[in-house]
């Protein structure tokens, strides 16, 4: 199972990250290197049991429906990269509508 | 040649619930922008969510009441993209294992009568947070006060083929999940939201065209609207010789017209996984039970129910159900032991206009009996009776007889007080005296109108009459 | 001077004198906290269990004082505005903030050389790595700085560089201390984790800060770790030696101190007995198919429209504020994670590689519930298969990083309690020999541990 730049850089998109010109080689390989290394899991027989094995609890306990979150010792303000009237502030793009 | 058109819905419902989906949170509306947020809405590091039980619980609901069947174990998983209204790169959801599947909405179609639309699945899911457009310039602005808030997302079988139906299908899916006080799914605040995927092939054709998904419907008649626009568009296609792409389109209430968004093509690969923050979901047999028991009654029975008890006509007990308050106040007003048929006029007529504009009901349902009761006992025209019913929604708690005699609106039936009137209208007619006495029996009704008009509509009509009669004979 | 005041002064001069040597350790830090720190301690009530108890914290447990950037760019100064949960129990039970702890990036690597802020020293041999991702809370305790330190395991960076560092690094069972406030790296796997200088410190600090937390829903409501009373020796319990964990070719040093402990153990009166945990040998690449894929989603976050530094990038939109605030905020193995994670999520590739990796891990942890079940009370293994190699040593390939960890993941993967305690130097270097417990019997661990520490001499050469 080997990767090629294009899927390298499909991935990349999906997960939002630029890839420097001149690394993208390098990535590449390495990618590869980690695919070839963790693909030793087809050895293992498929009969494995389907369940996932969850080490938490056996399922989840809910919180009652009652207001009291955990308090902020500072506003959204105080760590906002761009911030105004009481919004965060992003460059608006054409394709926004685009859900 | 004919086109069939096939269309499905995905609905999402806000829960009617005081806290967030996955923190504590409140979920009012239009607060000041980013002031209900915690370190979990907010997607902060270190963050954790934590379900919220009675999202769980309305969320059962809104599926037993669509005879949906809710599974034991299910799943909470991560749904990944990137958004600005998404603070943590991926929204919570639910996939491969949902709270419930099948079930099944009954409505009247437009053109086919009565049908069952099929339900695929109901899941639990988060909202996204607001984003403001217009507010600053080459900006966007994001309110994360929504962000998080529970959702129940209802996906829809392609069982609808037509726009009409696919209205008929919100109207009836609406009226359900409000009368199990799962939402109040109004549309203007955003607690009702609606997709639509659409296709069109030829009749009796096994095979489904290639659908597209039309968003930003923001209400129930621009449904209809937008599919409409949407299934000449495709038809305008195929019959052009063209294919239908497999692409988003956005709905332009102004225009009237669906615009192309993207391609899905080019559309996200949501890497579904299981949230390890959340571990499954589950629901014990008993506590499914006691749900399904605690289910208010559903519209569909309600309106069985009024036509047997009632005894009043299919149309009328349709109509009264429509609204939950509409037919609790229809069901007091008849308790008053007036006639159910009388009642579901009155219900229909002048309170339907008042609710509808104020959503209020200014005449309580006691006093509408009795109102009612004074026309049935001949004390009240009806006429009469309307303008009590105006002066009653604007008076502060009279009893109806009272307004009606304050405003002089009592029938007469008194003979001394009819047989003045009577002398006085044969007086100012003679012409027409001399043709009655002549034969002309038809005339008698003009003598009554002329009567009533004289006693400005107090004058009891099955009274005069026998007066009337009585005073052409004699003379 | 009272103690908070005293320890205060007195860890802010070991902590200056640790920075000026060049170790660094620590990412923030300063007198005036310190102070504010043992001034709170005085004036509470009660001194409670960890009374002016300084305690290092790994920088990607969030606190309201210091930044937390979890040696990463992409959160340079970022304040958080709450605390951890296990850091409100700390400062609850009377210890002090001390300083934030150096780290790998977002806690990605095994010798603290991913850090973006430089890589820190070991603290017998600075040509060596400190193991890592806790290499900085590891360091800290081991060069006598602070006696305690909170660390995180996602696959082994608490036990890893204790065993580098000759220090006591305690995992507990997951589900047995809050994750609320640690920043999330592989959410199925990480545990907020102590390092102590003996294994009574370790258990104090891990007792203060574990029990159920309505916050975090994988935690399981179960009393808090009880520090136990050391046993008087070992009599009564039975002892595993996994095979799968002693290879051919396990460095020398390593198995004489593995043999010595062995000794050790055998004049304790326990027994010793041989058991298999044959999926073990997949405990690497399962862990790094999950570990990335929840890491993918849980760095999504890192987008610069809330909090954080951004880079607006060329195309002045969205998506390239995005792409920009991402791709040079994160260093080169968390990108290569985040690629890897997205990659195994990604469409036709989902079931080859997470769903496997999933089957897989049921049947690593499946082996040691087998083991446990056939009448074992602990297993025994070597904490790594060398001790601290050379720094550059193992950055240009990342295989060869990620099997540092080669002991230790499975146990991770499994969710139990494991420790890896000091046993011994080889060529001057410390050696660690892990205990394993089954899940939720943290305290038989550390009372085993406790009573095994008295008689292993760890700072004595092994040769081999
Ligand atoms: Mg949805
Ligand atoms: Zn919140």
């Amino acid at each position: 199972m080997t990767i090629g730049r294009d899927q390298v850089l499909h991935v990349a998109k999906l997960a939002e990250l630029a890839v420097r010109e001149g690394e993208l080689d390098r990535l590449v390989e390495q990618l590869n290197r980690i695919v070839d290394y963790v693909a030793q899991l087809d050895e293992v027989p498929g009969d494995a049991p389907a369940d996932p094995f969850l080490p938490g609890p056996p399922s989840v306990a809910l919180r009652q429906d009652v207001p009291g979150p955990v308090p902020l010792t500072r506003p959204p303000a105080a760590f906002a990269p761009e911030f105004a009237d009481g919004f965060f502030l992003v460059p608006r793009h054409g394709a926004m509508e685009d859900l | 040649m004919s086109w069939e058109t096939v269309v499905g819905l995905e609905v999402h419902v806000q829960l009617s619930t005081r806290t967030k989906m996955f923190c504590a949170c409140r979920t009012t509306f239009g607060d000041p922008p980013n002031t209900n947020v915690c370190p979990t809405c907010l997607g902060l590091p270190g963050a954790l969510p934590v379900p919220n039980a009675q999202a769980v619980r309305l969320a059962t609901r809104a599926a037993l009441a669509l005879g949906s069947s809710v599974r034991g174990r299910s799943v909470f998983a991560r749904k990944n993209y990137f958004y600005p209204d998404l603070p943590k790169g991926y929204q919570i959801s639910q996939f491969d294992q949902p709270l419930a599947t099948g079930g099944r909405v009954a409505l009247e179609s437009p053109e086919r009568g009565r049908i069952e639309v099929g339900i695929t699945r109901l899941h639990l899911e988060e909202d996204a947070g607001k984003l403001v457009h217009d507010r600053f310039p080459a900006k966007t602005a994001v309110d994360l006060n929504r962000a998080g808030t529970p959702l129940a997302e209802i996906v829809s079988e392609p069982d609808m083929r037509s726009p009409g139906e696919a209205r008929a299908y919100l109207v009836a899916l609406r009226q359900i999940l409000v009368y199990a006080g799962v939402s109040d799914c109004s549309m203007e605040q955003g607690s009702l939201r609606v997709d639509a995927n659409i296709s069109v092939r030829r009749p009796g054709d096994a095979r489904l065209g290639t659908k597209t998904e039309v968003k930003n419907l923001n209400s129930f008649a621009n449904v209809e609207r937008a599919l409409e626009a949407e299934r000449l568009r495709q038809i305008a296609l195929l019959e052009g010789g063209e294919r239908v792409a497999q692409v988003t389109l956005l709905f332009n209430a102004g225009s009237g017209q669906v615009k192309p968004l993207r391609s899905k093509e080019e559309s996200h690969d949501y890497r579904y996984f299981p949230d390890p923050d959340l571990p499954p979901l589950v629901l014990s047999p008993e506590w499914i039970a006691d749900q399904r028991a605690e289910l208010p009654e559903l519209p569909d029975a309600r309106r069985a129910r009024l036509e047997i008890a009632f005894g009043i006509p299919a149309y009328d007990a349709r109509v009264l159900t429509s609204e939950v308050a509409l037919a609790d106040y229809f069901e007091s007003v008849a308790a008053a032991g007036v006639e159910p048929k009388a009642a579901a006029n009155w219900v229909m007529g002048d309170v339907m206009s008042t609710y509808n504009e104020g959503g209020t009901f200014p005449v309580s349902a006691e006093r509408l009996g009795s109102l009612i009761a004074l026309v049935r006992d001949g004390v009240l025209s009806h006429q009469a009776a309307k303008r009590v019913y105006t002066e009653l929604a604007s008076s502060l708690g009279e009893e109806p007889k009272v307004v009606a005699e304050r405003l002089g609106l009592v029938q007469v039936s008194d003979e001394g007080a009819l047989a003045g009137w009577v002398d006085e209208v044969l007086a100012a007619h003679p012409a027409e005296v001399e043709r009655f006495r002549g034969g002309e029996a038809k005339l008698m009704g003009f003598f009554v109108g002329q009567v009533m008009k004289r006693s400005k509509g107090k004058a009891d009509p099955k009274a005069v009459q026998p007066v009337l009669q009585e005073k052409l004979r004699s003379g | 001077m009272s103690a908070g005041a005293t320890a205060a002064r007195e860890t802010g001069a070991r902590l200056a004198a640790a920075d000026a040597a060049g170790l660094n350790a620590t990412l923030h830090w300063s007198q005036e906290l310190l102070d504010a720190e043992g001034a709170r301690v005085d004036a509470m009530g009660r001194p409670g269990p960890l009374a002016a108890l300084p305690i290092a914290i790994k920088d990607n447990i969030v606190t309201t004082e210091q930044p937390t950037t979890c040696g990463s760019r992409i959160l340079e100064g970022y304040l958080s505005p709450y605390d951890a949960t296990a850091v409100r129990r700390l400062r609850a039970a009377g210890a002090l903030i001390a300083c934030k702890a150096n780290m790998d990036e977002f806690a990605m690597g095994s010798s603290t050389e991913h850090s973006a802020f430089g890589r820190v020293k070991h603290p017998i041999d600075p040509t060596r790595v400190p193991g890592g991702s806790s290499g900085g809370s590891a360091a800290l305790v081991a060069a006598g700085v602070v006696p305690a330190a909170l660390g995180s395991e996602t696959g082994g960076s608490v036990r890893q560089p204790a065993s580098f560092c000759g220090v006591v690094g305690v995992k507990p069972s997951y589900g047995r201390v809050s994750r609320y406030g640690l920043v999330a790296f592989g959410s199925s796997l990480d545990c907020i984790s102590a390092f102590g200088r003996t294994v009574d410190e370790a258990a104090r600090v891990l007792s203060a800060m574990s029990g159920h937390d309505p916050l975090d829903a994988t935690t399981i409501d179960h009393p808090p770790v009880a520090a136990p009373a050391p046993l008087p020796d070992l009599k009564g319990l039975r002892i595993g030696l996994p095979r799968e964990y002693f290879p051919a070719d396990l460095h020398p040093g390593v198995a004489a101190a593995l043999q010595r402990t062995e000794d050790a153990i055998r004049q304790l009166g326990a027994e010793l007995c041989d058991v298999s945990l044959p999926h073990s040998r997949y405990a690497v690449p399962t862990y790094y198919i999950v570990a990335p894929a929840e890491a993918a989603a849980n760095l999504a976050r890192y987008d610069g429209v809330r909090y954080g530094p951004r880079k607006v990038g060329p195309g002045g939109d969205i998506r390239a504020l995005y792409q920009a605030t991402r791709g040079e905020g994160f260093g080169a193995e968390v990108r290569r994670r985040i690629l890897v994670g997205t990659y195994v999520l990604s469409a036709g590739y989902y079931d080859a590689y997470y769903r496997k990796a999933q089957r897989v891990r049921a049947l690593i942890a499946d082996d040691f519930r087998r083991a446990f079940a056939s009448g074992v009370d602990l297993l025994l293994t070597p904490t790594t298969p060398t001790p601290a190699f050379r720094a550059g040593e193992k950055t240009e390939d990342p295989v060869a990083m990620y099997l540092a960890d080669i002991f230790v993941c499975a146990i991770s993967l499994a969710g139990l309690p494991a420790l890896s305690l000091p046993v011994g130097l080889t060529e001057g270097l410390p050696v660690g020999a892990q205990l394993i417990a089954p899940f939720f019997e943290d305290e038989r661990l550390l009372a085993a541990a406790a009573a095994l520490e008295r008689v292993v001499a760890a700072t004595a050469e092994v040769g081999g």
